[in-house]
């Protein structure tokens, strides 16, 4: 099989050089060093070239003058372009995309890429010229098949009217004709290739009516009298009511076009005809084309009362008025082209000028209003479209990223939300989108993406998103892109972004309530548990302590005042505890009138310990208030929780038995206090009150 | 000299290189063309010249053929070079860059030229 052409423009050698390397085993190259070149290469040999891969930034002409002359010779539309540039910037590559470029190669060039890119936009165009062939080969067959009913039809009515074999054929070709070239003149009638097709076609039955004239009346050799003139001029009303009386495709423009041509192709322009006496363009165009073109055949072709006239004097007697009135323009359109106008005779029946027309009927439904095969193009991106709107409905922000290039293509629905770009090149440096993520989500999602393997490649992460002034709540969903190589290559991913604000927010209020104690706001024991291990685990090399505070004799506070003052007495020491921790460190309410702090430190751990204690004792509505407190340093215990804990609650145990009011460090004596239960508890700091 | 300690003399990336083109051979072709190419010369010319448009040009050309090869350093001084001429523009305010690009071709051309030299 002949292999493939490619065009490649680029003013570096080295660049090209390399491009036809990569792709030279599967196709033919032919290069171009500036946009000059190209587009006389373009214009010599447009129709053999499957392929231009285009650099934009080059002397003489830029790659937009070679895509801008491609647009006007109407080459872009058979030879699709693939750009290939260093340029990064949006408004460029949107600019070369408008101008009918196909698909964007980024330098530098990955040869696996350049020959995806390649060989995926052949198949692209591929497809949309099959689809155009499809459609072009469903057109013929339709109209073959009327034709043919015509041909039988046209058959039995000479054979019956005595005609000339080729009467019809001819009314069709010269209608044709006529109203081609009218076209040509003025847009006054508004004629499409469609319907210049249609009033042809439907020309054949311009004398249907004779069908109910006696045959001696038709086909009477002599001049006919009055009063067979008179049924003779009946077939064009009968015609038409044949038509109206069909009891189907009353609304098909066939129909429609016969009924006119049937009842007034013997209308004159000056309003002398039947059966009506319409003038002028009262008369519908249909039927003053095929009315000139029925005179014409007559004066041309043998009749059992005449000769046929030459061309020369057929037209002199119509201009003469001998033989009816017309349509000046038409006149003229007859007049001129006589050359081609007997050619076009002549060849009536030949397949390839039917066929020839047909390219242009189908053509022009290709192109519809929009231009340039839409249509086409609109059928290939059905799927694309379908996406979208589910995406739109669902409002999800879908999205595509590539390694390389380094892009992010974001659903447009989704680029308008988040006020980023569709098309994002070079992402990581492209602020907005920068500033949509912050720098931790974007670190978090790639690594992630990295993390992934071909068979588990998808990630989800919930993560906050900045936007039009606020900071929501969404979840990302992703599916990583690998290579079906042997050594799996990360390519990029596929994305959607849902909004998931409301329902985060209800999940963290919930586990918050869930987490803390109702009475003061404080961390329950077991949500405090697990943020002390967390924060442990992050900082292995931090200083950390426990503290365990105890309310000295709260049953005898709760037995004398009540339960009430129990509880504001428990709500103040909650309030006194985080005035005097920072707001990263831990305050926990254990249970009863046991509590916890856990705390991050530096320096002089003794000091701020002293501080903390003395800040815990308190008087409520002029009522001492005074705990005990047992502390736990990491570097002496471990970075343990449970150990922090032992060690804290021995350590308070300790301050206890010495008579409260007091806090006590742990050391290791006081494993001993607790095995002999003695009551030796020293080393402790003085009580502060 | 292995093309490897060549890409580590100019200072590019020879695995990134190779990654793309997949081919040693290849790269070693394109590295060697290097030396044939007018651009450079042509840069000199109309910065001397102050031809803007060609200079800028010529830049560029330069900036895509280091991209393609992974020349990391040519690469980044002759960007930096283009985007300052592609943006305002004179060539008095890009003396400095085209040092630097003159700089950082004879560290690049002269790598290449102690490689070719080892090829015998």
């Amino acid at each position: 099989m002949q292999k493939e052409k490619i065009l490649i423009v680029d003013d570096s050698e080295m660049n090209r050089s390399i491009l036809a390397d990569m792709l030279m085993d599967d196709y033919d190259i032919i290069e171009a060093e500036d946009g000059v070149e190209a587009v006389a290469i373009l214009r010599k040999q447009v129709s053999e070239l499957s392929l231009v891969l285009l650099d934009i930034v080059m002397p003489r002409m830029d790659g937009f003058g070679v895509l801008e002359a491609m647009n006007q010779n109407r080459w872009i539309e058979s030879v699709p372009v693939v750009i290939i540039s260093a340029e990064n910037s949006p408004s460029q590559v949107e600019r070369a995309y408008e101008l009918g470029g196909t698909d964007f190669i980024m330098r530098p060039f990955d040869a696996l890429i350049v020959r995806r890119r390649v060989v995926n936009t052949l198949l692209l165009y591929a497809k949309q010229k099959r689809l155009i062939s499809m459609v072009e080969e469903q057109v013929y067959e339709k109209e073959r098949h009327s034709d043919l009913m015509i041909d039988i039809l046209s058959h039995i009515m000479e054979f019956r009217n005595g005609e000339s074999g080729l009467h019809i054929l001819h009314v069709r070709t010269l209608t044709d004709f006529l109203l081609t070239r009218l076209t040509e003149r003025t847009d006054r009638y508004h004629l499409t290739m469609a319907d210049i097709a249609l009033i042809s076609t439907a020309s054949a039955l311009h004398d249907i009516g004779k069908m109910a004239i006696d045959e001696k009346i038709l086909n009477k050799p002599g001049r006919l009298t009055n009063e067979e003139f008179a049924i003779m001029k009946t077939h064009s009303t009968i015609g038409a009511g044949m038509l109206s009386d069909l009891p189907v495709h009353q609304e098909e423009p066939l129909v429609k076009i016969a009924y006119q041509i049937c009842r007034w192709h013997h209308e004159r322009w000056d309003g002398r005809g039947y059966p009506d006496g319409l003038a002028g363009d009262d008369i519908p165009i249909s039927a003053q084309v095929v009315a000139l073109a029925d005179v014409y055949d007559a004066l041309t072709s043998q009749r059992v009362y005449k000769p046929p006239f030459t061309h020369e004097k057929a037209v002199e007697m119509i201009v003469g008025g001998e033989c009816g009135a017309f349509n000046p323009l038409l006149l003229e359109c007859l007049k001129e082209n006589a050359g081609e106008l007997l050619t076009a005779l002549e060849a009536d029946s030949s397949e390839d000028i039917r066929r020839r027309k047909l390219r242009g009927i189908s053509d022009e439904a290709l192109r519809g209003e929009g231009g340039a095969s839409q249509r086409t193009l609109r059928l290939l991106d059905k799927e694309r479209m379908r996406n979208s709107f589910y995406a739109s409905m669902s409002e999800a922000i879908q999205f595509e990223y590539t390694v390389s290039p380094a892009m992010i293509t974001v659903s447009a629905w989704g680029a308008k939300k988040l006020g980023v770009d569709e098309i994002i090149m070079d992402p990581l440096r492209d602020e907005r989108l920068q500033g949509v993520l912050g720098d931790s989500v974007w670190e978090q999602l790639s690594r992630r993406l990295r993390n992934t393997t071909p068979s588990s490649p998808e990630v989800r992460l919930d993560c906050p998103l900045h936007y039009d002034g606020a900071t929501r709540w969404h979840r990302v969903i992703m599916r990583a892109l690998w290579s079906d190589d042997i050594h799996p290559q990360f390519e990029g991913a596929l994305g959607t972004v849902m909004d998931i604000h409301e329902a985060h927010q209800k999940m963290q209020e919930l586990e918050q309530k869930a987490s803390k104690d109702l009475l003061t706001g404080l961390l329950n024991r077991a949500s405090a548990k697990e943020q002390i291990e967390l924060r442990m685990q992050d900082n292995p090399d931090s200083h950390f302590a426990l503290a365990e505070v105890d309310i000295d004799d709260f049953k005898k506070i709760n037995d004398v005042y009540g339960h009430m003052f129990g509880d504001q007495v428990l709500q103040q020491l909650a309030r006194q505890m985080k005035g005097s921790v920072r707001r990263s460190d831990i305050c926990c309410r254990a249970g009863g009138e046991e509590f916890f702090l856990f705390l991050e430190y530096n320096t002089d751990i003794e000091k701020t310990i002293d501080r903390i204690y003395k800040r815990l004792c308190f008087t409520c509505e002029d009522r001492p208030v005074t705990v005990s407190m047992g502390v736990a340093l990491g570097e002496t215990v471990g970075l343990s929780y449970e150990a922090l804990y032992h060690a804290a609650d021995l350590a308070l145990y300790t301050a206890k038995r010495s008579g409260k009011r007091q806090y006590r460090f742990y050391d290791k004596t006081m494993e001993e206090t607790l095995s002999t239960m003695s009551d030796a508890g020293t080393g402790g700091d003085a009580p502060p009150q | 000299m292995t093309l490897r300690e060549c890409y580590d003399a100019l200072g590019g990336s020879y695995d990134e290189v190779l990654g793309r083109l997949r081919s040693e051979r290849l790269v070693q072709k394109f590295v060697l063309k290097f030396l044939a190419d007018g651009s450079y010369d042509l840069l000199c010319r109309s910065m001397q010249e102050g031809n803007h448009d060609e200079a800028f040009r010529a830049a560029h050309t330069i900036k895509g053929m280091c991209q393609n090869l992974s020349f990391t350093t040519l690469g980044h001084s002759s960007g930096e070079l283009t985007e300052a001429l592609r943006n305002d523009g004179t060539i008095a305010s890009a003396a400095a860059l085209f040092a630097q690009v003159q700089a950082d071709y004879e560290r690049t051309s002269s790598a290449i030229r102690a490689f070719q030299a080892g090829l015998g």
